[in-house]
């Protein structure tokens, strides 16, 4: 393994909601490092905090307690070195596939020929070339969502955060994107941090899997996934899928 | 294979179908229309109603004819309009403009709240009067009822439209880092777009109402001016006729809000689809 890219301390987060003054753990004593250009899945139950420890790395919201340390990384301010993909889309309904797919841009204000260049390129490894004008109502579920990751990667972060991305997706699409993902990734080499319930979807992307507990959320275990890469259709259907799928089955048990 | 067999049973409707049927519910409402104006002059005739109470509708085409040919009509209906539209104008970019300082500093908003509450609620028309005296018998009174009239559901709801940004677009511009006049210029203002335009068509018939009701307490003109005048003589053929000049000044101004809202929506998922068949 390589450099740390992202360093997770001691992190835990409780939440104080409500006139009642109730208070939900729900995350306790997270302590995890997350290497450079590494695909680590987080998988757990439903609840257990996933979600909200995904917002604490982006810096979207304060942990009770612990620190998240991003290393390295350019320290321009104006640039964003982190890319997020919604569960949901998240597109803006009055501009274009292109348009949404340039926001980050638009905001950062880069408009140099390199970004845009890049942009078309990856609107044509997700399969969108051909409708950069069409309207978000215009689009399938799954295509919206392609839309959303070549906006996570339009100003090429460094660090792509997923939360539950596929989710809302069949199985089919969801396979198609799972390979789009990896293609992007093995092209361009980001540290992902994806969070799934799908646990085959888990295995084939990943290079590490994160199992955490049950609401207060406590990492379980951490499962290197050593199948080799390109993952392709073979690797899917090879017995040692198989093995670590169960392992993971086992553990969510 | 068994299941080719059950393939493609239900066919939709194709055009000439629907066509066929638009031609049928176009007759059917034109039907119901003459069955409403035929029981309508059957009632009057065969119960002997007098003719102040409810006039045989030929009498209420005649006032209209009357109005239209004589051109008295378009004077009233000029003059309505150009309340409603001042008004409305006015009415409506106060109430985005208050509504979009309101919902931007939750500050603001809390320090006002009790006061919008107490005028939301206050109902204009019993402001009238003050107006009057303020104002005078004139246009600007009028138009001022209006403008209080349009002005809060439009507030209302470009707050609602600005505190109904997804989440998650906040997160999304947190991200990027966006400044707070990105978020303005790029965001804010289209995502709020849509409680607009439902506050404007609210505004848009409170603001008929308060034209008709300012100008049957203070009016010359105008058509509620028209609806006293039916009144006082009790002509009542000139007081349906204006009842129906109001409703249909009413749907007109309506619609025309409606169009620029088509236009203006055109991304909205209640739109229909671009190159669809219902547009
Ligand atoms: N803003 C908040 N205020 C109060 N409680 C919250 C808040 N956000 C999350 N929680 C609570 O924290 C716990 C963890 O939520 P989180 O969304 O991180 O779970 P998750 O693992 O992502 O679940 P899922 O798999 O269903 O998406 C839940 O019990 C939730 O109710
Ligand atoms: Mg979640």
């Amino acid at each position: 393994m390589g450099e740390v890219a992202i360093s997770i301390r001691g992190v835990s987060k409780i939440f104080r909601s409500g006139a009642a003054r109730k208070t939900v753990e729900a995350l306790k004593d997270i302590n995890l490092d997350i290497y450079r250009e590494e695909f680590l899945s987080i998988i757990g139950p439903s609840g257990c905090g996933k979600s909200t420890l995904l917002s604490i790395i982006a810096g979207l919201t304060e942990p009770s307690e612990g620190e998240i340390i991003l290393k390295g990384g350019s320290n321009n301010s104006r640039r964003p070195n982190i890319g997020f993909v919604f569960q949901d889309p998240v597109l803006l309904p009055w501009k274009t596939v292109l348009e949404n797919a340039r926001f980050p841009l638009d905001i950062i204000g880069d408009r140099s020929k390199e970004s845009l260049d890049n942009l078309a390129g990856l609107l044509e490894v997700a399969g969108l070339k051909g409708f950069e004008s069409a309207l978000p109502k215009e689009l399938s579920g799954g295509m919206k969502q392609r839309v959303s990751i070549v906006r996570a990667l339009s100003y090429n972060p460094e660090v792509l955060l997923m939360d539950e991305p596929f989710g809302a997706l069949d199985a089919l699409t969801r396979d198609k994107l799972n390979q789009v993902l990896l293609d992007i990734w093995n092209e361009r080499k980001k540290t992902v941090v994806f969070i799934t319930h799908g646990i085959d979807e888990a295995v084939f992307l990943s290079d590490r899997v994160v199992v955490m507990t049950p609401r207060p959320g406590k990492i379980h275990d951490v499962i290197e996934i050593g199948l080799p890469r390109p993952r392709t259709r073979e690797v899917r259907e090879s017995p040692d899928f198989l093995r670590y799928t169960k392992v993971l089955r086992d553990l969510l048990g | 294979m068994p299941s080719r067999a059950v393939q493609l049973e239900a066919q939709p409707p194709g055009p000439a179908l629907n066509g066929n049927r638009r031609t049928l519910e176009g007759i059917l409402t034109i039907l119901l229309f003459i069955l409403a104006i035929g029981g309508w002059k059957a009632y009057v005739v065969f119960k002997g109603v007098p003719e102040y109470l409810l006039p045989p509708p030929e009498r209420v085409l005649d006032s209209l004819v009357e109005l239209i040919v004589s051109g008295e009509v378009f004077k009233h209906l000029f003059v309505t309009l150009s309340e409603v539209i001042v008004g409305f104008v006015i009415g409506s970019i106060g109430g985005i403009l208050a509504g979009y300082l309101l919902g931007r500093w939750r500050l603001v908003e809390e320090i006002f709240s009790p006061y919008i509450l107490f005028a939301q609620t206050a109902p204009k028309i019993a402001l009238i009067p003050l107006f009057v005296i303020w104002f005078g018998l004139g246009l600007t009174s009028k138009v001022v009822l209006i403008v209080s009239m349009t002005f809060f559901p439009v507030m209302v709801n470009t707050i609602l439209g600005l505190r109904s940004i997804d989440t998650n677009v906040r997160n999304l511009l947190r991200i990027l880092k966006a400044t707070a006049w990105q978020r303005f210029i790029s965001v804010e203002l289209f995502a709020s777009l849509p409680l607009i335009f439902a506050g404007l068509r609210l505004g848009m018939v409170q603001a008929v109402i308060g034209a008709i009701v300012a100008e049957w307490v203070s009016g010359k003109t105008g058509l509620g001016y028209l609806l006293v005048l039916g009144n006082m003589t009790y002509n009542s053929g000139l007081l349906i006729a204006a009842i129906l000049l109001t409703t249909l000044l009413g749907i007109v101004t309506y619609m025309a809000v409606m169009a620029v809202e088509n236009r203006v929506l055109y991304w909205h998922e209640s739109k229909a689809k671009i190159g669809g068949q219902d547009v």
